[in-house]
């Protein structure tokens, strides 16, 4: 079998199980909710990964992004008017406009120290809706608003009551997601972020402005994160300020490499692990920390290159 | 008014020196072996809770010399086994690696100890106000921050006259160079991760006695960390002590006029400083690429 | 005019000066050899001129502009492209993806987010062509960061070529090569300059290539200017023949 042949057929058949997962989730022990936050999980971990695995930056904050998505999405609905599709466009603006901002600030900062930074910057958006008490429901989050149907004009999706419909339409939003990262990856601009990644210096010196490329990277990936914390608001009608603690960036740090930073689906896969797991461990037990602590050592330790890392270097052999 | 700002000040030089103390530590490692020590909050519980432990045997002067040991001990072990394999590879490892063991330490913590904040017990002498006027001056207040400047005090002694301090620095400056004139880089690397320790160890014993004993303590006071040495320069150690002491002053002045915004200000402070000046206050040029 | 023009450029590190009043001036079709004993401020004053820090004194035109303190990737985009000592590439990409990145940032196309077919055709056509140059066509799907050293070396030239460049810095390009491989970057070098009629600027260790390939040398002792001309003229002149010796000497 070629290379491209395999390629396609795996491509296929991420698409058929993602097109038909409602349909054996609760076969294999799952719910369509899980499903639907493997989804949108691995959405905000492939949008890092187009900053880590394919531009070579270490971002350490997404959790900031993704957030703002979230709270973006809830105060919409809360405090604008009742719409689902406003809700995502709203956070996905807040989202995009604070990794621009943040990231207009740190494009001069390498390695290490970018990623100290972009964790540090995330914890503002923590404090502040920790804080703001009267806007974001301070520790207790953001409650009282529902995702709504969607009106379509000829007819409405039940999608608050129906999570398989909501699943869809998750679905579709990843779709378009994804497909546009991947073709933004495929196109001039995307291998001049390849070039940065490979070789900065090198990058450089063929006359690339590296910090408007890391830049523009750095807001579209902030843009996907966004709108995946839309997504994962609406999924639970609920937000609250883990999704934009410090611990939720390290998360979709470990989704990426866990899955394989260097392939394109591979945060996806990882994300499904993570969420499995976690799912599974903090309904079984109390330490859960422990638990997931340990997971990390663990794929730091002896599967650095993630599972498609793997599958790849064995179809190498 | 003066008062409340005064009492806010102080407090926010307190503060300001338990991070200073905490990021030196954070800076040591980071300079020496790029490591972002995620779980450097981890091992200032485990200082704070040993030293919890040892009071009732040793008093609180002995666990104020035996905790911070002991945590740094742990700290040569974790290196040893755990961070040392990583050095060779993308710093993403390392630091996906601390955070998970910060998660082990604040879980471990909670495990042994429970998750109910403790009752500390420093000496009685120490915590009574020494002015009725300023009636925050307690001793144990004024107490901290002379042992953090001894501490601070000692730590550059030991880097600028020792032979380990010395080789600290010259290796930060130039690893390549020191290992081929013979000095033995892992053992350098271990011990000058044991002394970051050592520093995050005795700013627990000290922070549990001001900020109350609970298994978040550390996690609460890692992320000021991470700003001081921003704010005060990447690879400058007098820059991170500087970074820790403003952003405590600072936070502590916010605290009397907005006190919602007393933690959101030290990062809209870096935000001002990246955009003025990347490299921080007294940061070396060229540390950023 | 003159297509490079170097003035009295210094650099100082600290106390240490690494380039001390350096002056040169290479016209357009010209390959100019810079030689000197290691140590001599080469690769810094290389750097000087691509751009990669900026002079403490002195002033650099480019083309009749001042491009003293311009950063690099602006050099390169008016003509200026640079390999390096040790290879520069992009190690785990392919030959043919190597070559393609610089040719679409030379069309203009780097924040394109898709390409027309036609453009595609057209990068694809200058990327081949290029691998022919270059000798690379076989090994168009190899990751370069697999290749030999030499091979390495020919993408790193094509890809500054790639760029359309009006100059050529070329760093040492036969550094740590066999004789075989250093035979054949020579004349790829050759190549570039006769049947290209490109503009090259060269440091070089190997003597043999220097004197086979330059129109002009300088030399460089301790920062400064030793010496300047033909190739007879250096061979003969005994002040270089005392640098060289005396520092092999010592």
């Amino acid at each position: 079998m070629s290379a491209l042949t395999r390629q396609r057929l795996s491509l296929a058949l991420i698409w058929l199980a993602l097109l038909t997962m409602p349909y054996w989730m609760n076969a294999v022990g799952g719910y369509t909710e899980l499903g639907t936050r493997v989804l949108v999980l691995g959405l905000a971990a492939m949008a890092l990964n187009f900053l880590l695995g394919f531009t070579g930056v270490l971002s350490f904050g997404h959790a900031a992004y993704f957030g703002l998505g979230a709270y973006g999405a809830g105060m919409a609905i809360k405090y604008l008017a009742p719409s689902t599709p406003l809700a995502i466009v709203i956070g996905v603006v807040l989202g995009t406009l604070a990794g621009a901002i943040i990231g207009a600030l740190i494009v001069k900062l390498r390695g290490v120290y970018f990623a100290m930074v972009t964790i540090a910057f995330a914890q503002v958006f923590f404090f502040i809706a920790i804080r703001w008490n009267a806007v974001t429901g301070g520790d207790d989050g953001l409650t009282g608003w529902h995702r709504h149907a969607l009106d379509l004009g000829f007819g409405k999706i039940d999608i608050l009551n129906n999570d398989k419909a909501f699943y869809y339409l998750v679905l579709v939003l990843f779709a378009i997601a994804v497909g546009l990262m991947a073709l933004l990856l495929r196109s001039p601009f995307g291998r001049t972020l390849l070039a940065i990644r490979e070789n900065e210096r090198r990058a450089r010196f063929l006359g690339l402005p590296i910090e408007q490329h890391i830049w523009l990277s750095f807001v579209i990936s902030c843009l996907f994160a966004s709108l995946a914390g839309t997504l994962f608001a609406l999924l639970s009608n609920f937000i609250d300020p883990h999704a934009l603690h410090w611990s939720q960036s390290g998360n979709f740090v470990i989704m990426a490499v866990l899955g394989g930073m260097r392939s394109f689906w591979g945060p996806l896969v990882g994300a499904a692990i993570f969420v499995v797991l976690q799912d599974y461990v903090s309904s079984h037990t109390a330490n859960w920390m422990s638990i997931i602590g340990l997971f990390f050592v663990l794929v730091v330790m002896f599967f650095p290159r993630g599972v498609l890392g793997m599958l790849r270097r064995k179809a190498k052999s | 008014m003066t008062q409340l700002l005064l009492f806010n000040v102080f407090n926010g030089l307190i503060v300001g020196a338990f991070y200073a103390l905490m990021a030196l530590g954070l800076s040591l490692i980071l300079n020496l072996s790029g490591v972002i020590n995620f779980a450097h909050g981890g091992f200032l519980a485990i200082g704070a809770y040993l030293a919890y432990s040892l009071i009732p045997y040793v008093g609180f002067w002995g666990a104020l010399l035996i905790a911070p040991i002991l945590t740094a001990m742990i700290g040569l072990l974790v290196e040893r086994f755990l961070i040392r394999r990583l050095y060779q590879r993308d710093p993403l490892y390392s630091l996906l690696l601390t955070f998970g063991l910060a998660y082990i330490l604040e879980d471990g913590t909670r495990m042994i100890w429970g998750a109910q904040s403790l009752p500390y017990v420093i000496p009685d002498w120490l915590t009574s106000p020494l002015s009725s006027e300023y009636f925050f001056l307690t001793g144990y207040r004024l107490f901290m921050v002379v042992l953090v400047a001894v501490a601070v005090g000692a730590l550059f002694y030991i880097l600028s006259r020792t032979r380990l301090g010395m080789r600290i620095r010259a290796g930060t400056a130039d690893l390549e160079t020191v290992s081929v004139l013979g000095v033995n880089v892992r053992l350098l690397r271990n011990l000058n991760f044991g002394l970051g320790i050592y520093l995050a160890g005795l700013a627990g014993v000290l922070a549990a006695g001001m900020l109350g004993l609970d298994p978040t303590i550390g996690s609460t006071l890692i992320m000021p960390s991470f700003v001081a040495i921003i704010v005060g320069g990447l690879g400058s150690l007098p820059g991170t002590l500087l970074g820790g002491l403003l952003i405590g002053v600072v936070s502590g002045i916010t605290t009397v006029y907005f006190p919602s915004a007393s933690e959101a200000v030290m990062y809209v402070m870096m935000g001002v400083v990246l955009l003025v000046r990347p490299r921080g206050l007294l940061g070396e040029e060229g540390r950023l690429q | 005019m003159s297509l490079l023009q170097v003035q009295n450029v210094s650099r100082h590190f600290g106390s240490l000066i690494a380039v001390n009043g350096v002056t040169l001036t290479v016209e357009p079709g010209e390959l100019r050899a810079v030689i000197g004993p290691n140590g001599a401020g080469k690769t810094t004053f290389f750097n000087l001129i691509s751009g990669f820090f900026p002079p403490t004194a002195g002033k650099i035109l480019f083309a009749g502009q001042d491009i003293t303190a311009l950063p690099p990737h602006k050099r390169v985009i008016m003509g200026m492209a640079r390999t390096f000592q040790i290879t520069e590439i992009f190690p785990e990409l392919n030959v043919r993806e190597n070559l393609r990145i610089p040719v679409e940032i030379a069309s203009g196309l780097r924040l394109r987010p898709w390409l027309s077919k036609s453009a595609d055709a057209r990068i694809r056509e200058r990327v081949a062509e290029l691998m022919e140059l270059g000798g690379l066509t076989e090994k168009a799907d190899r990751l370069v960061g697999e290749l030999s050293h030499g091979d390495q070396r020919a993408t790193e030239i094509m890809m500054s070529l790639a760029l359309r460049p009006r100059l050529l810095l070329l760093d040492e390009p036969t550094a740590g090569m066999g004789d075989q491989e250093t035979y054949d970057i020579s004349r790829l070098i050759r190549r570039l300059h006769k049947d290209q009629g490109l503009t090259i600027v060269l440091i070089e260790h190997d003597m043999r290539v220097v004197f086979n390939l330059a129109d002009r040398i300088m030399v460089l002792a301790e920062g400064a200017v030793l010496a300047e001309g033909t190739p007879d003229d250096i061979a003969n002149s005994e002040v270089v023949q005392a640098a060289y010796l005396g520092k092999a000497a010592a």
